[in-house]
């Protein structure tokens, strides 16, 4: 796997500007229930509050279901150096999601893997609480 | 986003709030008429370079004393916002009467708060503008991360009286010294003054002030809502600092697109 690249902290701040309310990712997403979804990203679609990226999984049968996953916002995923470019759009991809709380086929996505183990992770947290 | 704390405090300082100013501030530059000049993107730290398709990235929303690999993260983002706007001395004062209401709304944030469903924050809740221009007789300001704009008029006209009532009201301006002084009036009530229930009433009037000494803009807005606050509230004054004058310096905001609400299943909220 090629050498992540760590976006410093500081690249976060927005400036002065005021962006879209979120709603709250615990009313929404179960962090109990991470799923791995492989399928073919079949459109990403850049916009605020948060960025969606639509997946077809397809089962062992063939059978394609379509799911939904919602990110962190396009602000925020530029400043850390993410574009529209690097969701994988017309790719087979292998993401790791939690999974929503109504049931549906949707989640809140924590990393795409693509096929040559480089990955994209917009995640949450202080590396410093895991020591 | 507006959820970052400790770790990024400093950061924020560092790039878009004024360092302390000392008492070697330059005097703001003038425009030709006279007034001090604003032209200008207050706020906006320069962007970093985009991540190469390919390239993998890891990067972490920055939650301070969060375990990234617990079970703690998405109610550990509630949670902080949440504490840091409960520690923050300056709130709007409600009357007593409208306390509960103020309660019940601020529970219910999370399906209720008026700037969910990609509707405008409104004045004041929007902040500071990120780009102004100046002309003569009028003052334009612009909202890279909404696509929004304002233009107000210098000329000493009354408010108009053939508008309806808005998300950003009507506005007027005048100068006081080196402050601009923005007069704003026929808002309507589809807006709250934070996250947390400060609804507002059609009567709302808001005095903003933008004053600029070298090149640190900052703001303030002052709140009069006599149905329903205390009294006036002055929100916590915002330091800019001019972040150039680029003609390609603010890019179009990503549109808002509602995804969410349909799933939202709990009244947890930030």
């Amino acid at each position: 796997m090629k050498r992540p690249l760590l976006v410093a902290v500081a690249a976060l701040m927005l400036g002065g500007a005021t962006l879209a309310a979120h709603h709250s990712f615990a009313a929404e997403f179960d962090i109990n229930k991470p799923v791995t979804l492989q399928g073919t990203v079949t459109k990403v679609e850049w916009v605020n509050p948060h960025v969606y990226v639509y997946l077809d999984v397809k089962d062992a049968s063939g059978k394609v279901t379509p799911w939904s996953l919602s990110s962190l916002g396009p602000a925020a995923a530029r400043r850390a150096g993410v574009t529209r470019a690097n969701f994988g759009q017309g790719q087979q991809v292998t993401v790791l999601a939690y999974h929503a709380k109504d049931g549906s086929n949707f989640g809140f996505m924590r990393r795409m893997t693509f096929p040559d183990g480089h990955s994209v992770e917009l995640w949450l947290g202080d590396d410093e609480a895991r020591k | 986003m507006r959820i970052f704390r400790v770790a990024t405090l400093a950061a924020l300082t560092a790039v878009c709030a004024a360092a302390v100013l000392s008492a070697q501030t330059p005097a703001a530059p003038k425009t030709a008429d006279g007034h001090v000049d604003l032209n200008g993107i207050w706020g906006v730290a320069p962007l970093p370079p985009a991540v190469k398709p390919g390239q993998s990235v890891r990067w972490l929303l920055p939650l301070k004393g969060v375990n990234p690999e617990g079970t703690d993260v998405f109610k550990g983002l509630d949670r902080w916002q949440v504490d840091g706007r409960a520690a923050a001395p300056n709130k709007p004062e409600y009357k007593p009467e409208l306390l509960a209401k103020v309660k019940d709304l601020s529970d219910k944030q999370g399906v209720l708060d008026p700037a969910f469903y990609c509707k405008p924050q409104g004045v004041p809740r929007m902040g500071p503008p990120t780009q102004i221009v100046q002309t003569p007789g009028q003052v334009v300001f612009l909202y890279g991360a909404s696509n929004l704009f304002r233009v107000i008029p210098t000329d000493g006209r009354p408010h108009r009286a053939d508008v309806d009532p808005s998300y950003m009201g009507d506005s007027k301006e005048h100068f006081d010294g080196d402050t601009l002084v923005v007069d704003v009036t026929n808002f309507n009530d589809d807006t709250w003054l934070g996250s947390d229930g400060y609804f507002h009433t059609e009567k709302m009037h808001v005095v903003e002030r933008l004053t600029r000494k070298g090149d640190v803009l900052t703001y303030t807005a002052t709140v009069e809502d006599p149905d329903v606050l205390a009294k006036p509230w002055t929100t916590t004054p915002r330091d800019l600092k001019l972040s150039g004058n680029r003609a390609d310096g603010l890019v179009e905001a990503p549109p808002c697109v509602e995804h969410d609400a349909p799933h939202i299943v709990t009244l947890d909220h930030h």
